[in-house]
């Protein structure tokens, strides 16, 4: 594999550490924010708790497309930064590569260990964290769950997916859509998410 | 006087991000910004009461952990500096203390990572939108207080994602 995820991750922590004077962190073409993954968990989960159960699902499928749409538009700030260009690009051979990239990135950022199982190119993308902050933020406050929690890391999945294989940006946003078939808050050893084209696309 | 060398504050262990001892996730705008406006949306006075809640508990908690570690940092100017070092640290923008007591008092913050970002995405808005930072206030002020969670109220007067020339914030025990 051609992406050396300890330069990139090495990059992000440099950058992290390198405010302006108006205290925002301009990095890889977005403006980054630390803040404890608690805050996040808390967000979601009573979110969803909120909307009650009957709107669970939609609770759900708000934070997932709310994460999709940041996934997309997040890495076509990133793969378009002079950041990109100047450490990652080098290291890309073929195309799939930037998935590897993004996964990079994402790891630097501590949104979990990500990692990639299964790529077929314009078709499905698998991957594995083991230790997802939303999963074990699940688990710590509510015990096991029913169902996948990681809301984020679903939305983002699907993300990488439609920026590589999706209409040009910004129409192919909703081009993947990915399912959580494992994740640690409901026991499973690790969580895991499967990206394919969402229903009816590019059938027209 | 530097209160405390922020470059070895942020570490890691192993994936994780590690600020201060406690685990944190690198976020950009985006998201924040998406997050904020789908509660918001979905559910009006209450989404925006979980953003704040959320972010006082946050950082009540985390601004404990700081303090703890760092028992020099002693008098009252001194804990309000470092809050404001912390908030522009965390790439979350610019905060003036200025008339402020355990009472209560007015912040000014004249720069920040939510209104950046939502001016980016969606605009000028018509209402009050730093429900985060609100938040983020209470909770590090209960901390240097010495008040429970939830003591604190923060009403914001101005705000910059309505074109106002600064985000003004009123403190008030509730």
């Amino acid at each position: 594999m051609a992406i050396d995820a300890r330069k990139i991750l090495h990059a992000v922590m440099e950058g992290s550490r390198i405010r302006d004077s108006k205290g925002i962190i301009p990095l890889f073409g977005v403006y980054l924010s630390l803040f404890s993954v608690e805050y996040y968990n808390q967000v979601s989960f009573n979110f969803s708790k909120k909307m009650g159960k009957k709107m669970e699902k939609e609770a759900e499928r708000l934070l997932i497309e709310a994460a999709q749409e940041c996934g997309y538009a997040t890495f076509q700030g990133i793969r378009n930064s002079w950041e990109w260009d100047e450490l990652v690009a080098p290291m890309i051979e073929k195309d799939e590569d930037n998935i590897y990239g993004f996964c990079a990135l994402a790891m630097a950022f501590g949104w979990g260990d990500m990692r990639v199982t299964n790529l077929i190119p314009g078709e499905k993308l698998v991957i594995r964290v083991t230790d997802s902050y939303e999963a074990g933020g699940y688990m710590k406050r509510f015990g096991q769950a029913t169902s996948g929690k990681c809301f984020m890391l679903r939305g983002v999945t699907a993300a990488f997916m439609g920026l590589l294989y999706g209409d040009e940006y910004p129409w192919g946003c909703f081009s993947f859509m990915a399912e959580e078939i494992l994740c640690r808050a409901k026991g499973d050893p690790y969580c895991e998410f499967i990206a394919r084209k969402s229903p009816g696309y590019g059938t027209e | 006087m530097k209160l405390i060398d922020w470059r070895k504050e942020l570490s890691r262990d192993g994936h994780r991000v590690v600020l201060s001892g406690l685990p944190v996730a690198i976020h950009c705008h985006h998201y924040n910004i998406n997050l904020h406006k789908t509660l918001e949306e979905a559910l009006g006075s209450e989404g925006i009461e979980l953003i704040y809640d959320a972010a006082e508990e946050a950082s009540y908690i985390a601004f404990n952990v700081l303090l703890n570690q760092y028992s020099r940092i002693k008098t009252i100017k001194s804990r309000l500096e470092l809050a404001a070092a912390n908030y522009q640290n965390c790439g979350l923008g610019i905060l003036h203390f200025q008339k402020i007591g355990p009472r209560g008092g007015k912040i000014v913050s004249t720069s920040s990572h939510h209104v950046t970002g939502w001016l980016a995405k969606n605009g000028r808005r018509d209402t009050p939108g730093c429900h985060f930072c609100r938040g983020w206030i209470a909770g590090v002020l209960e901390i240097i207080y010495n008040r429970g969670l939830g003591f604190y109220e923060i009403e914001e007067v101005s705000c910059k994602m309505m074109r106002d020339e600064a985000c003004v914030f009123r403190v008030k025990e509730r």
